[in-house]
């Protein structure tokens, strides 16, 4: 249950910096949960027992993460998060070939897909389009030019039949309700 | 008991799904970006129609397959096809290169069987005990059991125990979103009434471990298998016999580290592979393509699946995150897995172990004789088969509450998934976080209840005192300097 991406080792340690930056939000969100488990009615008004106030269980994990996170801030700023070059560069080697204009381009896509797709028209024309579309994007900067024209056909191709297939298995073979 | 369960069991429709569902583990497994425990819950959502037994006994074909078939990529691919097989890629990659990819898949193919074997010896031996002794817990000894979750989860699970920690307590904040059970209270749902239901563990899963993995290949680069022509995959005794003792102490090593919550196949992978490394007359063979490494590895991941059913059983705590699924799966038949197990359904457990069993002979026979077409899925390209997979996580989400609220939930635990990944933090602890909140609350407030709000007995009750002290104990020892001290201590 450790690492949980096989694709992980792609990405380097972050740099002290980055920690301290990220124990501000953790901080920060640590005492936003606090005040709103704070804010919480207790029932005691209504003979309620004390110890079953909602706010208790929230309250006591938000400070312990505030808590963690003061620990990792301070660890940040002792590996050096203040220095001009917000600590010392961590010892990685990079994989040749992770690109985040493709992460950028998968996330929007599946942004497209569940918030614009999914529930505006029938599930398997959303599927449908959604992997034809990945499909053809992704495949088109390293698909040689004479043969795209079969590779967008390839890329619709698969999006009709995984539409198709997924509706048909999920729906009528196992009787699961689709969006 | 036992004897009947195999019986039980063994009808034509039984053993049709445990050959596809083992086969479609193996898959699962062995494609880079899916991973067992997206395979469990994807097949939750397709399976919590059936009837109970044919549905656990499907995930955990699935589950049992995938653990097995992450090898596949690890050694052809140099790619872990799930995180547990990472460790195979140090000698099994060597051995493909110089040629030897058959061999490599037939020592990961006996030391699988064998450590599975092993796990679920082990399953039959100690659940029912364990489940009795569990049946003297009470709200003080379950609160320390989430709590100690978290923390042997966050020591072991990432690399930097303080994050595990941090990634821990944000499931169980998570987990407190929505109607709390004393006063039907909403907590931060903010008037929201798809918030007021709660976060449900299921798109969360299929977030954190099916979107982010998509997002996590489609970053990263193509991969080439490193060989398409196999020798025989036949496994050979000798590599069998010459190494008994490391399959027997690699399968009790990963049963182990399956039973402890939240860890997980992967640690029991490393943790097997260093304890065979140690004991080990050709140390230098290690990461250089060495049989014995592989077989450690390898029996070790497979000995820890079992091996994290047992608290499933007998504590209601999943010991891995396909385990967390499977829990979640049994709760939604109605199988109320926990301490009341023993009593209610004892039967049940020893059907698991016959499940088990099935699905090792399974993935035994398709590990021997159906190698090469599953060669052939190494080579879908990641353009073509992620979309396929996103497609499915939306499905997984959607599917067992019918809720578009659900979806979103996915995405946002896929985009949460993938930034804390990045930023090193280990995804499995708040994922168990957000398993076990729900018992950290209820044990909590019970227990501060019956005693007017008096800790005492949290720290007095002698299982309340050895869980706590052990939970110290890991926390302390994870602070760096105090690490080398104990250990100084230790070696005078």
């Amino acid at each position: 249950m450790a690492d949980e991406s096989a694709a992980s080792h792609v990405t380097p340690p972050p740099k002290a910096r980055t920690d301290l930056i990220t124990a501000a939000v953790l901080l920060a969100f640590a005492a936003a949960a606090f005040a709103g488990a704070w804010a919480m009615p207790t029932f005691t008004d209504r003979g309620g027992d004390p110890f079953t106030a909602p706010g208790i269980v929230p309250g006591f994990h938000a400070v312990i993460i505030g808590v963690l996170s003061l620990v990792l801030g301070v660890r940040a700023v002792l590996r050096g998060a203040l220095r001009a070059d917000g600590g010392p560069p961590p010892e990685w080697r990079r994989v040749e070939g992770a690109s985040n204009l493709r992460l950028a381009l998968a996330a929007a896509l599946g942004v497209g897909l569940v918030f614009g797709l999914i529930g505006r028209v029938p599930f398997w024309i959303a599927a449908a389009v959604f992997v034809a579309s990945f499909t053809i994007l992704f495949e088109w900067p390293i698909t040689p030019r004479e043969q795209r024209l079969r590779r967008i056909a390839e890329g619709i191709a698969l999006g009709l039949v995984t539409g198709v297939v997924v509706t048909l298995v999920f729906e009528r073979l196992f009787l699961v309700r689709l969006p | 008991m036992l004897g009947d369960a195999f019986a039980s069991l063994m009808t034509v429709a039984t053993l049709f799904n445990v050959a596809w569902a083992t086969l479609l583990g193996i898959v699962i497994g062995a494609l880079p970006g899916l991973t067992a425990t997206m395979g469990v819950a994807l097949m939750t959502t397709l399976t919590y129609r059936m009837e109970p037994d044919a549905a656990i006994q499907i995930l955990i074909c699935i589950y049992v397959g995938a653990i097995y078939g992450g090898s596949r990529s690890a050694i052809l691919l140099n790619i872990p096809g799930t995180p547990a097989s990472a460790c195979s890629t140090l000698d099994g990659y060597p051995l493909a290169r110089r040629g030897e990819a058959g061999r490599a898949m037939g020592i990961s193919t006996s030391g699988s069987w064998l450590g599975t074997l092993v796990g679920t010896s082990m399953v039959a031996l100690l659940t029912p005990t364990l489940g009795e002794m569990a049946l003297s817990f009470g709200s003080y000894e379950f609160f320390w059991i989430a709590v100690f979750g978290i923390v042997i989860a966050g020591t072991l699970s990432g690399g930097d125990p303080l994050k595990g920690y941090i990634a821990g307590f944000l499931g169980l904040f998570v987990s407190t979103i929505g109607q709390e059970t004393n006063h039907a209270y909403a907590r931060y749902a903010f008037g929201d009434p798809n918030l007021a239901g709660g976060i449900s563990l299921l798109p969360a899963l299929v977030g954190a471990f099916g979107v982010a993995e998509v997002l996590q290949v489609m970053r990263g680069p193509r991969m080439e298998p490193v060989t398409s022509t196999l020798d025989s995959v036949i496994p050979r005794l000798e590599d069998v016999t010459r190494h008994w003792r490391t399959i027997l102490r690699s399968g009790l090593i990963g049963t182990f580290v399956g039973a402890l919550p939240g860890l997980g196949e992967d640690i029991a992978a490393w943790t097997s592979y260093a304890a065979a490394r140690r004991a080990s007359k050709e140390k230098e063979l290690y990461g250089r393509g060495s049989v014995e490494g592989l077989m450690s590895a390898e029996t070790g991941e497979s000995a820890c699946v079992p091996g994290a059913i047992i608290p499933v059983l007998t504590l209601a705590v999943p010991g891995s995150a396909p385990a967390a699924v499977l829990l979640a799966a049994m709760m939604i038949h109605g199988l109320n897995p926990g301490p009341m197990l023993i009593v209610t359904a004892p039967h049940f457990i020893y059907r698991v172990v016959a499940m088990l069993v099935l699905a090792d002979m399974a993935k035994l026979l398709f590990g021997l004789f159906l190698v090469r077409p599953l060669l052939w899925i190494l080579l879908v390209p990641r353009e073509r088969l992620m979309p396929v997979v996103f497609v499915l996580c939306c499905v997984g989400a959607y599917a067992i509450a019918s809720r578009q609220f659900d979806m979103g939930v996915m995405l946002v635990f896929g985009l949460i998934g993938f930034v804390l990944r990045d930023l090193k933090f280990p995804v499995a602890p708040l994922i168990l976080g957000l398993v076990l909140g729900d018992l950290l609350d209820k044990n909590l407030l019970r227990g501060l209840t019956l005693t007017a709000g008096d800790v005492t007995p949290f720290f007095t009750r002698p299982v309340s005192a050895v869980l706590c002290a052990i939970t110290f104990g890991s926390v302390l020892l994870s602070v760096p300097g105090l690490r080398a001290r104990a250990a100084r201590l230790l070696a005078r």
